[in-house]
């Protein structure tokens, strides 16, 4: 130690003990909710939703999110069907897949979705959800403002709705952490600053934001030790470092606060690494049945990893097909062939997670939300009269080739959305879209902020909660407006 | 069938008549208009639901929309014209009455909008329209009849409304009377629209919804402008650094202890990490603590400051977060934004004087005007977000601590600046006539450029833009405009002792706990050449830095905070990394892109740095001859190996790289919108990273294998060493005693990773006090 003598006088000394007791006192002065750096919650001044939150009919939520804009009319809101042929004319396209029966009598899907149509009995149905027109549209912008309620840019870091459960509800088990988000590789990606400018907690803080798990067969080294640390040197390592901390010189400071939350996070983060629940993460030890009922890749494996984390206690999953341009659900050409293939990803997963919730008793009180940023269309870009810039790589009259085969406008004007469990009703259909082109929303729009609202408020959180952030309110959907769609409750 | 007639407050409508709308059929019909029609064209039109908002018909008109009130539903119908006029679908001048508007197919409800809206909007509806007609004589300082609007409370409290009691509400009685005496406002006002009563009316049957916190009294805070000398008081006990003589004044007013002052060792690692990032070596620490001078600590403060290459370097992550500007991010993907990073690099190895700094932010060359030109988003941004607006918004918290955010909406409820001010500044900057908007709502007013304090002087609304930025930056740089000055120094007391003296920083609307301090220092960058590091000397040099910090055990409420001594600071993610680089020796190599920027324009920073550091190092487009005499282009390998070469042994500290997921989780933001500090905490999240990641595990293998390289010794030396190079001091006896447990007489590579995770772990590493 290098104790200069030169500062060391009886006269600190004294001042020390003074410092104790003031510091006591003001401790005391001080209220625990009023923090400087965290956002604070607001309550309203008069007696409404804001105050009370409404009574939650789930306890997680999973989201499904087709990332790059799942066309409705070859998925879920099947319209007048054409089959490939050339010279075929693009504008008499609506759907490039058959119909097909669902045990529901007045839902009919696309062909390649039989999985799902067998369990629509347990399924709300909407196709009337809708987005605004953002002017040039961009994946990024429009998956921004599903992910987060706001339109961007915002002049504050708008928080993910999965940040928004975790904050406001918090973990359901403590060692899990309450927002995780599975499938999407950001580095790398060509839009990774734009897909990190939503994938976060925003002004909540880190503490709030996603656990990355980008492929679900790694996610168990996500919470294991180190790469070739064995467990018991770990546990090791982690006592030495108590003992260490404990003989500490500056133990005096070990009540500050923000050295108490740092100790705190170190804690659970070795809780949860030593934790039985962490092999809720470990595919492996899932049985082979199983595994490969779910497994059609890094999205049905998520679904696994999904239903797994659910039920250790997850709050919030997200599970992606991923988002990468022009991959995917991005269909700018060769849409058909994509559309069929994305489907054999997506059928059997998301029909076998929602079977398996329902056989552990656990589809009542999750609630499962299929999703996109939006539809669509072979001819419009965004809606009727949008001056959109035509993004099609596909650029045709008439068709030629298969790759000219497909849905490869981006549409906002009606796009279907898919609930299950949670305390929604079943074998529901709502919303309805126009028969021909444009396949607008014409029953029932539902608007992201009001989809939004309904999310929320079936997981007990008032659309209207606010948080105070740079000394204005922020609210769960904008300006607290977002009104649940009540009538899709069971 | 519902019902819908024109709003009748808007002047040019007030004709009832019949409107259907019908979304199962795909047809809707909304409303008619005597002043306009429209000739409906299938798919041309888009009907929103919107709340009130808009004042003037005939602006929105001309901006090719109509606005319609449905009275069962209090709802407002906004037309939307989409897309570029056609013959047939344009507005006519003139009209057929009773023409209904008509949506073939294609009509649609944008997503701002909820069809059961009706709910009343207290910001954006209730408090515009009481500031047009009530709070005037009813709000402010002002309460005639003894009646103000100022707060809930007073509202809820007097005779005037009653909340459930609509029709007995003496308000609408006073709004609706035609009793000249009583009616409100008086008679030499306008009355209120229909609209606005059923605004108020639906205001009242909801219950008098009210913004928490809002009220219309005026702020109670108005900050000087003008600098000032404050006097000092007499030192106590001897210390007369003039920082001390104020604050230990302010101590004995408030009968707050004195904080004891630190060791050398603990001065020299907080002094290192603050002012250039890094921990001290452990030679010139041992070299530090044995020196025996009595100016040693001030011989130090000079040494570190004139540490040119690491103080810009560290102070380069504090001006990339303030002035948003980043490597990569977003943005970049549609050219809609330009990095700073070699003015700024260059501005501050040369420590540039802060007010010519500040001049070339706002009148800006081509190296420096990516911070006024903010980002340019792609497709339709909300009105606040335009490069204008962001103008104004950036320049004002950040030069002077303005949040302008709210006021560019509409006027701001927490401090007085207004929605006229904002765009008045943003017109500065504009290029092009800047409509007023509030709420994203057109207003028919155009801004003319102004500054936001009169006072020191006005800027000619008629010059082109480049003088008019001209004029902003002489008028920001006045010596009369103290606001500037106390806005910086409050940041540099804020980074260097945990606390602003005026905080949250970016309100300086806010009382500060010291005046004179806070003058003091501003006056002090004045008086020397607005020379940054002479205040960070200032501030370094006072008995006040170099004390024990403050200990809370809870965090202070908004107005609880009194200074006792510095308050620990959590290192920053780039402190982190640097530091535990430099103690295992594992800096990072440079990566390509930051020699090679890509055809976004992301990257290329080392390269610009480089050129600063060793002007004409390397020129990659000079052609290399081949063996025959032809000129050839290098490969990109062979540009980037010439660089690297050329970077020699510099560190690439974290202040160089791009945001990873790993700086991302130590807490370093996203640079899209300015950020002022740095999040205090320790999450959960990160502590699983620091735990685990895949990364660091990797950084404490390599560094355990060239801690153990260099050493050759007893493991109580090697302890020693690692101790004072991580936490710049020895370890106790205790603590040696537990580690020579853990590593052993010849300690393997796995336990002196062990150990040094311990150590960083530990509080006294990660957080600097």
């Amino acid at each position: 130690m290098h104790n200069d003598p030169q500062y060391d006088t009886e006269c600190s000394r004294r001042d020390e003990m003074e410092r104790r007791k003031f510091l006591k006192k003001m401790a005391l002065a001080s209220s625990a909710s009023l923090m400087m750096s965290e956002p604070r919650r607001l309550f309203a001044s008069t007696n409404n939703e804001q105050n009370t939150p409404p009574a939650a009919t789930a306890d997680s939520c999973i989201l499904l999110w087709m990332g790059g804009g799942m066309a409705a009319p070859d998925t879920f809101d099947p319209k007048r069907y054409l089959p490939f042929e050339k010279g075929l004319a693009v504008e008499k396209i609506l759907s490039t897949f058959p119909a097909i029966d669902t045990v529901v009598d007045n839902i009919k899907l696309t062909a390649g979705l039989e999985n799902i149509a067998r369990i629509m009995d347990r399924a709300t149905l909407v196709r009337s959800h809708v987005q605004p027109d953002l002017g040039h549209i961009l994946h990024s912008r429009h998956q921004y403002h599903w992910h987060t309620g706001y339109v961007p840019p915002q002049t504050v870091a708008a928080p993910h709705i999965g940040a928004w459960m975790s904050k406001v509800l918090g973990p359901n088990n403590p060692v899990i952490p309450p927002f995780i988000n599975i499938g999407q590789q950001i580095e790398g990606n060509g839009e990774s600053e734009e897909l990190k400018a939503f994938t976060t907690a925003g002004f909540f803080g880190s503490e709030f934001g996603p656990f990355n798990l980008s492929r679900p067969m790694e996610a168990a080294r996500a919470v294991r030790p180190p790469e070739g640390m064995q467990t018991d040197r770990f546990n090791r390592r982690y006592r030495f470092y108590k003992k260490l901390l404990g003989e500490s010189p500056q133990s005096e400071f070990a009540s500050e606060f923000q050295q108490q939350s740092m100790l705190r996070s170190i804690d659970n983060a070795h809780r949860l690494l030593g934790s039985k629940d962490k092999q809720a993460f470990d595919l492996t030890l899932e049985p082979k049945k199983s595994f490969e009922a779910y497994n059609t890749g890094h999205f049905g494996q998520g679904c696994l990893l999904a239903r797994r984390l659910v039920e250790a206690g997850a709050r919030f999953i997200e599970v992606t097909t991923e988002y990468v341009p022009f991959l995917h659900w991005d269909t700018h050409e060769n849409g058909h062939t994509t559309a069929a293939r994305m489907k054999q990803t997506i059928d059997r997963p998301v029909a076998q997670l929602i079977l398996d919730l329902e056989r552990l008793g656990r589809l009542d009180r999750t609630l499962v939300v299929l999703a996109s940023e939006f539809s669509r269309d072979m001819i419009i870009e965004g809606v009727p009269g949008s001056t959109a810039k035509d993004q099609s790589r596909a650029n045709v009259d008439q068709l030629q080739e298969i790759r000219h085969y497909g849905l490869h406008r981006h549409f906002t004007g009606g796009t279907s959305v898919l609930f299950f469990g949670g305390g929604m009703q079943r074998g529901r259909l709502y919303g309805e879209t126009a028969p021909e082109r444009p396949c607008v929303a014409t029953v029932n729009p539902l608007t992201i902020t009001d989809l939004h609202a309904t999310i929320f408020t079936a997981m007990g959180i008032s659309p209207q909660t606010a948080f105070e952030v740079e000394r204005r309110p922020f609210y769960a959907t904008p300006d607290g407006v977002g009104k649940p769609v009540m009538e899709l409750f069971a | 069938m519902a019902r819908f007639h024109a709003a009748a407050g808007f002047p040019g409508t007030g004709v009832e008549g019949n409107a259907s709308k019908s979304y199962k059929s795909g047809v809707c019909y909304a409303g008619c208009l005597d002043t306009l029609a429209v000739s409906p064209e299938p798919g041309r039109w888009l009907v929103v639901l919107n709340r009130l908002g808009v004042a003037d018909i005939k602006q929105v008109v001309r901006q090719g929309r109509v606005l319609i009130y449905n009275e069962n539903a209090r709802e407002q119908i906004m037309i939307h014209r989409l897309g570029p006029r056609k013959p047939g679908g344009k507005l006519l001048p003139t009209c057929r009455a009773g023409v209904l508007i008509a949506c073939a197919v294609g009509c649609w409800l944008a997503d701002d909008v909820s069809l059961s809206a009706g709910t009343v909007d207290f910001a954006h509806d209730v408090v515009p329209l009481l500031k047009k007609h009530c709070v005037e004589c009813h709000g402010g300082r002002e309460s005639k009849g003894g009646f103000s609007f100022n707060t809930r409370e007073l509202v809820m409290g007097s005779e005037v409304i009653s909340a459930d009691q609509t029709n007995e509400s003496r308000m609408i009685e006073l709004v609706l009377s035609e009793d000249p005496e009583a009616q409100m406002p008086p008679r030499d006002r306008p009355r209120l629209a229909a609209a606005e009563v059923q605004l108020l009316r639906a205001w009242i049957d909801q219950g008098l919804a009210w913004e928490p916190g809002f009220s219309f009294a005026p702020q109670h805070y108005e900050p000087p402008l003008l600098p000032r000398r404050p006097e000092l008081p007499p030192a106590i006990d001897g210390r007369d650094h003039p920082v001390d003589r104020i604050v230990d004044h302010y101590l004995a007013l408030h009968k707050v202890p004195r904080p004891a002052p630190v060791n050398d060792g603990q001065f020299m690692r907080r002094l290192y990490l603050d002012l250039i990032g890094l921990p001290p070596s452990t030679d010139a620490l041992i070299a530090f603590v044995a020196d025996s001078s009595y100016d040693k600590r001030e011989a130090l403060v000079e040494r570190v400051l004139k540490m040119r290459e690491p103080y810009a370097t560290h102070w380069l992550s504090f001006w990339n977060d303030l002035l948003r500007n980043d490597y990569s991010g977003p943005g970049f993907i549609d050219a809609g934004r330009k990095q700073i990073t070699s003015w700024l690099y260059e501005s501050l190895l040369h420590n540039m004087p802060y007010d010519q700094f500040v001049r070339e932010l706002i009148s800006t060359s081509p190296r420096s005007e990516g911070f006024i030109r903010g980002i340019k988003w792609r497709g339709n941004v909300n009105a606040s977000q335009k490069r204008d607006i962001q103008f104004s918004q950036n320049i004002t918290q950040v030069f002077l601590g303005i949040n302008m955010k709210c006021a560019s909406c509409h006027d701001s409820f927490i401090d007085r600046w207004t929605l006229e001010e904002t765009y008045s500044l943003a017109a500065v900057y504009a290029t092009e006539d800047l409509e007023l908007h509030r709420c994203d709502k057109p207003l028919g007013r155009m801004a003319a450029a102004a500054w936001i304090f009169p006072e020191l002087g006005e800027i000619d609304p008629s010059a082109p833009q480049s003088e008019r930025l001209e004029q902003l930056a002489v008028l920001m740089i006045h010596p009369d405009n103290g606001r500037l000055q106390r806005t910086i120094v409050n940041r540099l007391w804020h980074r260097l002792m945990g606390h602003g003296i005026v905080h949250p920083i970016d309100t300086m609307h806010t009382p500060p706990w010291s005046a004179d301090l806070l003058d003091f220092l501003g006056v002090h960058l004045t008086e020397n050449n607005y020379d940054l590091k002479r205040v960070i000397h200032l501030i370094v040099t006072s008995s006040a830095y170099q004390s024990e910090s403050q200990r809370l055990d809870q965090q202070p409420g908004v107005n609880e905070y009194l200074y006792g001594g510095p308050l620990a600071r959590r290192m920053t993610a780039e402190q982190f990394l640097d530091t535990l680089w430099s103690i295992t020796g594992t800096w990072p190599e440079p990566d390509k892109l930051a020699f090679m920027a890509d055809s976004r324009q992301q990257g290329g920073q080392l390269k610009e740095i480089l050129l600063l550091l060793r002007p004409g190092a390397f020129d990659p487009d000079a052609d290399k001859l081949s063996a025959d005499g032809t000129a050839q282009k290098l490969s990109r390998p062979e540009v980037y190996e010439r660089w690297r070469v050329r970077w020699r042994d510099r560190p690439v500290r974290a202040a160089f790289r791009p945001l990873d997921p790993f700086q991302a989780s130590l807490g370093r933001p996203s640079r899209d919108q300015v950020v002022s500090s740095r999040p205090s905490q320790v999450t959960t999240l990160e502590a699983i990273a620091l735990s685990n990641d895949p990364y660091l595990a990797e950084l404490f293998v390599r560094g355990a294998a060239n801690v153990l390289d260099l050493h050759h010794g007893p493991s109580e030396a090697l302890i020693e060493r690692i101790f004072l190079a991580a936490l710049s001091r020895q370890p106790t006896p205790v603590e040696k005693d537990l580690a020579v447990d853990l590593i052993g007489p010849e300690p393997s590579t796995q336990a002196v990773e062990d150990l040094l995770w311990s150590i960083v772990m530990l509080p006294e590493f990660q957080w600097i006090r």
